[in-house]
């Protein structure tokens, strides 16, 4: 690692500055939680507590908020009568299933332009990348014609393959770093130690893999938090749990205590898989790019 | 237990020409070093042996198999790299049963054979271990060790003790001759070090410019040089060259220096090495400093009086470099005073381990 402590000496304005500096952080505490905060501490109220607020400017009343019977009604709800049960299997397969055919076959295109020498290559690379240029707004209708007449509309292959077409140059890109980074002599080594090529690679994906898991959950958390494939590619048969919150929206009657829930239930899998992984993320994403 | 044919074989890269017209043929069970500063085709070589680069032009056999369309795993080779090369996340005895376990042996086999390796390499005790956690000499063990589990037909070593500390490096020059001689393996070692190439090979391989310069034993290489490439590049301190031209005297050869300070007469067996050169031909003559005698002060009964220019002491030997004239020559003695620099010296040359070589070709004549 290039950085290290940076030497502070005292005077007025540092003084303002880390006062300053704390200030900032509350306003940005506040700004971040708060909403995950409505959103848990409401998912939990039935719809009259709910909008129970405190008058403006009554800070004294803030206590209102937190007057309530908590209530599981909302979870119980959306898993028995709304089916999210298998809208949320949806969501893990769909994501899951195209960071898991992005990575394996991200890592074999990796290898190949990391290793080999070719004519044509940084244009090749080049045109891999550029597919990622482009908004999904603007491929979606065509990709929707192709998705249908191929019968890929509303199924979970037809959901993992629109995932896959977005993380796999995403996949190459990166995981090309990581193997940029491994000697070749360690291959070459598994080479003469009577290895194939298929051996080889799989002797040194070890050492890819702060890549491959960093990558994973990039590739994992692009599919779960996806909202317009999976409102078009994905709806009717495959729908995933942004797109049945959505729908929890009717011209009727928004049901917010569902939707909140609802909230709760897509955003905490992914916080959890975020603090288990921290530490593998941030050095999978930085050793791809410094060389040691 | 092969013999290895290169038969001539060329490697480009790209339009570059890496080896050029290369014809070695390597004895079974032979201790071949292939020497040469860095850039002179050896490694390429070495890698076109062990099928991890393309042969541009020519055959490599192994016995009398052609190699040229085998990949590296079915050539029954063991390879030894410069760095290691060792798989990081595995540890030293999961490192050396590699190899054995990509031949699909039983476990059992394998532990035997890691354990007699790593017994012959005294590195039982590191077997546990991760590459991380050892040294440059223990990484450079593992990585023999690797090599030697399973039996091949031939060793690759490419500079595999390069980055090992001088000490080491010595001690490990009689290890790795030892191993051979007792494996009697056909080996292949390159190296940019003469000494090492001197001390341990049963020939040596000089390579320059991708051209093969000289194939011949240690002391075929260190007393008959081919030509001043190799007369430089092997030997340490290396030759001393005099730039010089012919004088003749009636049979007799004479080499006169640019200056005019020197002046050797030649034996006749020399002066007839020379006759085909022309009166006014130059040459540049070559002598080894161990070759050169120098001794302190004035009434030394020497041929030659010379300046000194700088002392070395070594320990018991002293290396001292002369001036004659305008060339400066090293001169490797028995430890003395010599005196300050600048003070006169006496220099004798011993005439029978002259070389002469043509000044435009580097040919020797001798």
């Amino acid at each position: 690692m290039a950085s290290r402590e940076i030497v502070r000496y005292k005077s007025p304005a540092r003084t303002m500055f880390s006062a300053l500096v704390i200030l900032f952080l509350i306003v940005f505490f506040v700004w971040t939680v708060l909403p995950l905060a409505i959103m848990l501490i409401s998912s939990f109220k039935d719809l009259l507590d709910a909008f129970k607020l405190p008058a403006e400017g009554d800070w004294g009343g803030i206590g209102v908020m937190f007057d309530f019977e908590p209530t599981g009604a909302h979870y119980v709800e959306l898993f028995t009568e709304k089916n999210f049960g298998e809208y949320m299997r949806n969501s893990l397969i769909a994501s899951l299933g195209s960071a898991v055919v992005s990575v394996f076959l991200g890592s074999m295109a990796a290898y190949a332009l990391s290793r080999a020498e070719f004519r044509g290559k940084r244009d090749l690379l080049f045109w891999i990348i550029s597919t990622r240029m482009a908004p999904v707004v603007a491929v979606m209708v065509p990709l929707y014609v192709i998705f249908r007449s191929s019968g890929l509309v509303g199924t979970l292959p037809g959901l993992i393959l629109a995932y896959t077409t977005f993380n796999l140059p995403f996949a190459i890109w990166i995981l090309k770093g990581f193997f940029d980074n491994v000697p070749y002599a360690i291959e070459e080594a598994a080479l003469c130690d009577g290895a194939n090529r298929w051996q080889a690679l799989r002797m040194i994906m070890p050492l890819v893999a702060p890549g491959v898991g960093a990558f994973i959950v990039l590739c994992v958390l692009f599919g779960w938090n996806d909202f317009l494939f999976a409102s078009i590619i994905g709806s009717g048969g495959a729908k995933t749990l942004p797109v049945a919150t959505a729908e929890l929206v009717q011209p009727v009657k928004i049901q917010w205590g569902s939707i909140m829930a609802a909230g709760v239930i897509t955003t905490v899998p992914m916080m959890f898989l975020g603090l288990l992984i921290r530490r593998y993320l941030v050095t999978g994403l930085t050793m791809g790019a410094v060389r040691e | 237990m092969a013999t290895v044919t290169i038969s001539d074989v060329w490697k480009y890269y790209g339009k570059t020409v890496a080896v050029k017209e290369l014809n070695i043929e390597v004895r079974d069970n032979e201790f071949l070093c292939l020497l040469g500063p860095s850039g002179c085709g050896k490694s390429s070589t070495l890698r076109m042996l062990a099928g991890l680069e393309f042969i541009s032009s020519g055959d490599i056999y192994f016995g009398d198999t052609r190699v040229n369309d085998i990949p590296p795993k079915d050539r029954d080779i063991a390879m030894v790299f410069e760095n290691y090369a060792l798989y990081p996340h595995k540890t030293v005895f999961e490192n050396m049963a590699n190899p054995l376990k990509l031949q699909k042996m039983n476990k059992v086999d394998i532990a035997e054979r890691v354990e007699w390796a790593a017994k012959m390499l005294e590195i039982t005790e590191l077997l546990q271990r991760k590459p991380v956690e050892l040294s440059g000499g223990q990484k450079q063990r593992t990585a023999i060790g690797r090599a030697i589990v399973r039996e091949p037909k031939v060793f690759l070593f490419d500079e595999p003790i390069a980055h090992l500390d001088a000490k080491l490096r010595s001690h490990m020059r009689g290890e790795l001759k030892h191993l051979q001689r007792r494996l009697e393996t056909t080996t292949i070692y390159v190296t940019h070090d003469q000494l090492e190439g001197m001390t341990m090979a049963d020939r040596i391989a000089v390579m320059h410019e991708g051209v093969l310069q000289q194939l011949g034993t240690p002391s075929e290489i260190y007393n008959h040089p081919v030509n001043e490439f190799v007369a430089g590049f092997v030997g340490e301190p290396p030759m001393n060259f005099v730039d010089c031209y012919i004088e003749r005297q009636d049979d007799a050869v004479a080499l006169v220096n640019d200056s005019g300070q020197m002046k050797l007469l030649l034996s006749d067996a020399q002066s007839r090495a020379l006759a085909e050169k022309s009166a006014d031909g130059v040459v540049r003559l070559g002598i080894r400093p161990d070759d050169l005698f120098v001794e302190a002060g004035q009434g030394h009964g020497l041929d030659f009086t010379a300046k000194i220019f700088i002392t070395e002491p070594l320990g018991g030997d002293m290396l001292v470099e002369a001036e004659l004239g305008d060339d400066r020559l090293t001169i490797k003695r028995k430890i003395a005073d010599m005196g300050q620099p600048g003070e006169a010296c006496g220099l004798a040359f011993n005439i029978e381990k002259l070389h002469v070589f043509d000044r435009e070709t580097g040919e020797a004549f001798f």
